[in-house]
């Protein structure tokens, strides 16, 4: 159906720990088209996370087919084609910012000299310009993210998977990044699929929201956000914006 | 079928395998002329003898049972008040890195001198346990998650508080590693304290009795007794971790740097500090020689070692004495620490690439190095006969084991997210090894480095007491036959200030590599 973007068919997990079996995904079927901009939005312990761990080929799902820009996860991960940044910031203690985005090309096995530019303008980009020496240990949590972000964004990922990238921001920095984040992903044209606990994150930036429930993890509704592109930093006082949140928050809620 | 057997019949399958190969080669008489018995051989003789052993048993689980309760109880006391106070960690370091340092073989005749019934046994196996266990407490407390601690300390906790409920928890692994290595070692210090001490009973004494005898199915089973013992008490602290560690392992990685060393306000008191740190071993030394109230001609204090060396009409024949066992010892003491940690580096990462071909390997690398080193030598003597090669497979196997403990330790404790990266990105075993797994570990490679500074040095001296003839171990043998007190003293000494040397030029490299790099020192 979307042999370039995201699709997940059938997708359940069950997890079993001190003899306890949890069914954390039940029959998760979800599909992003190429370009698109997903936000998966739910209560904590609903699986979110899980989905995307299972889309990055981190976890195998028990049932069902994933297929990431018509391969399956790994391949597509090995071919170059994901990003990704962590709830964790999970930078290397021992790294310089710079060296800690420079990460996946190493992975990878692509050349660092040539990168050198492009490394510098994606730190530039999430604002840590004169911070390229710095170890994690010397940023903020802030700081941090943002390095995580610009490690995301370093291989000009095809597929762009984000689990709460700017949970440790604060609001007027959250804003600001998500202002970013619409201009970067508008620019490379890539499958976004963001995880996040902020409505107005989730309304603001994506074309679709999916809103999962927990106990199991499920997907109770897709909401289509239809709002034109770019989206101004004004659409956030929008009445019409704040419809679709309250929309939102009434499904997440159980309405 | 054999191909998908699960892990415990995979090692029986191997150890079955191992047995029957060593069986075959005994009988034959092919390694060393004799030197290995058949196990059943060995088997045999143990039947016959049997009648010997309960009371040699009993001995040396006595005292290595006393040891590693006083040594233990010492260890975490000590461990919790240094966590508690950096300046009481400064002021003992020296006492903690000489205890630590002290080659058990050059104390043992010291002790004999000095001690008497099982004490000396008794403080001996103390001693082989009390720095490992401080160490890995202090480690375990000191190494708790500072995010952890913050959430109590936001909540108004205090000091007690912190330690009660984040640093212990978290600091349980740890020790229990630290127990492990530790058990092995109360075994060995007993029966190193039985070979250097006369008494009857006790496999050490049992040992001496029969080396002469040239009976090789005797030793092979005497050691096997104390392999087993030692074995099985390091099995009862592994099964114990194994069953913890799962569930106090990071998810997150922590990328706090550590604070910066506390400096005391006063540069005055500082330098007070650091004198007194110097000055407490001594001070230790000369009060232990004065409560024991040996006589001066038989126990030395540190100013009776000085006088004999440089001062007295000694001086003339100890001085070249010494210098020709140090030139002996010390470069045979860094070739074989360098490949027994070399080994241990790579076996612990390979069980990470190689998770299944280390597992079989695994119960013959424990077998082999829970055997109590003086258990070990006699029959590394009968193999490899008592040239160089002996020296440095003895310094080698003696380096490897609590190496190999630490670096795996270390291995495992690399948390989940930072793996989580690579992988992301499809990195194989290797990439996710180069780029988070070993320089994760680096802390405990340093660690590991410094823990085996003195092993090594212990392992060269046995061997060279036991079997070559030469440098430090054999002059401290040699003077115990000559009754002079003196150059056992001054063995004692130097040995221990020799690693105690060592050790600080590692403990250096480590400080500059690790501030460098933003990472904690595991100490």
């Amino acid at each position: 159906m979307a042999p370039d973007g995201i699709s997940l068919s059938g997708v359940g997990k069950t997890f079993s720990g001190r003899g306890k079996v949890v069914e954390a995904l039940r029959d998760i079927t979800l599909s992003c088209p190429k370009g698109s901009f997903t936000a998966i939005i739910g209560p904590s312990g609903c699986g979110k996370s899980t989905v995307m761990r299972i889309a990055l080929g981190l976890e195998t799902p028990d049932t069902g087919a994933v297929r990431i820009a018509g391969k399956a996860p790994m391949g597509a991960a090995k071919a170059g084609e994901t990003g990704v940044a962590f709830q964790d910031a999970a930078l290397l203690p021992w790294r310089s910012v710079r060296r800690n985005v420079e990460v996946p090309l190493e992975v990878l096995g692509r050349p660092i000299a040539q990168a050198r530019d492009h490394i510098q303008h994606m730190i530039e980009l999430v604002g840590l310009k004169g911070f390229e020496n710095a170890l994690p240990g010397e940023l903020s949590g802030g700081m941090r993210q943002r390095v995580a972000i610009a490690r995301a964004l370093v291989t000009h990922p095809q597929i762009l998977f984000m689990d709460e990238p700017f949970g440790a921001l604060d609001q007027i920095l959250r804003r600001q990044m998500n202002l970013e984040l619409q201009r970067i992903w508008t620019e490379t044209g890539s499958t976004a699929l963001l995880v996040t606990h902020g409505i107005d994150e989730a309304v603001f930036l994506a074309d679709r929201v999916v809103v999962m429930h927990a106990n199991p993890g499920r997907i109770v509704d897709v909401i289509d956000v239809g709002f034109d592109r770019p989206r101004a930093p004004g659409l956030f006082s929008d009445p019409a914006f704040h419809r679709v949140c309250d929309h939102v928050a009434e499904v997440l809620h159980g309405g | 079928m054999a191909a998908d057997a699960s892990g415990p019949w995979r090692g029986l399958r191997n150890t079955a395998i191992l047995l029957l190969i060593w069986e075959v080669l005994g009988r034959l008489d092919l390694v060393a002329g004799g030197a290995l018995p058949g196990i059943s051989e060995i088997l045999i003789r143990l039947w016959i003898d049997w009648g010997d052993y309960p009371r040699h048993i009993g001995a040396t689980l006595y005292a290595s049972s006393m040891g590693f309760l006083i040594g233990n109880a010492l260890g975490i006391g000590a461990g919790v008040l240094f966590a508690l106070s950096p300046t009481a960690l400064r002021l003992f370091r020296g006492v903690n890195i000489a205890v630590f340092a002290l080659p058990p073989i050059a104390i043992a005749p010291i002790l004999v001198l000095t001690l008497s019934g099982m004490a000396p046994r008794i403080a001996l196996a103390a001693l082989g346990v009390y720095f490992v266990t401080m160490t890995a407490t202090v480690i375990g407390l000191s190494q708790a998650d500072s995010r952890a601690t913050d959430v109590i300390r936001a909540y108004g906790g205090t000091r007690w508080e912190i330690l009660r409920r984040v640093q212990f928890r978290g600091a349980l692994p740890s020790i229990l590693a630290g127990l492990r290595v530790a058990a092995p070692n109360a075994v060995l210090g007993a029966i190193l304290a039985e070979f250097g001490g006369g008494g009857r009973w006790g496999l050490g004494a049992y040992l001496l009795g029969s080396l002469g005898r040239g009976e090789p199915d005797r030793l092979w089973g005497i050691g096997l007794v104390a392999t087993l013992i030692a074995g099985l008490s390091y099995g009862l602290f592994a099964f114990l971790a194994a069953r913890m560690v799962g569930s106090t392992r990071a998810v997150t990685l922590n990328t706090a740097v550590p604070d910066a060393a506390p400096r005391s306000g006063h540069p005055l008191g500082r330098i007070a500090l650091t004198l007194g740190t110097i000055a407490l071993p001594f001070l230790v030394w000369w009060a232990f020689i004065k409560a024991t109230g040996v006589p001066d001609l038989i126990s030395k204090t540190p100013w009776g070692v000085v006088e004999y060396l440089f001062l007295g009409p000694t001086a003339e024949s100890a001085q070249p004495r010494l210098l020709a066992a140090l030139a002996e010892t010390l470069p045979i003491t860094f070739l074989g620490m360098a490949a027994g940690l070399g080994f241990a580096f790579l076996l612990a990462i390979s069980s990470r690439l190689f998770p299944r071909a280390i597992e079989a390997f695994m119960p013959v690398a424990l077998v082999t190095q829970t055997m109590p080193l003086v258990a070990l030598t006699p029959l590394l003597v009968l193999i490899l006969g008592r040239g160089p090669s002996l020296t440095l497979w003895v310094t080698i196997s003696v380096t490897f084991f609590p190496a190999f403990v630490t670096l795996a330790q270390g291995l495992a404790l690399v948390p989940r997210s930072a793996e989580d990266v690579p992988r992301a990105y499809g990195a194989g075993r290797w990439t996710e090894m180069r780029m988070v797994t070993i320089p994760a570990s680096l802390p405990y490679l340093f660690a590991a480095t410094r823990l085996t500074v003195p092993r090594a040095l212990l392992g060269v001296m046995i061997a060279e007491w036991l079997a070559t003839g030469k440098g430090l171990g054999n002059l401290l043998n040699q003077s115990r036959g000559f009754l002079d007190y003196g150059m056992i003293w001054t063995v004692a000494a130097v040995s221990v200030l020799l690693s105690v040397l060592f050790y600080q030029a590692v403990v250096i490299v480590e400080r500059r590599v690790l501030r460098r790099l933003g990472m904690a020192t595991a100490e």
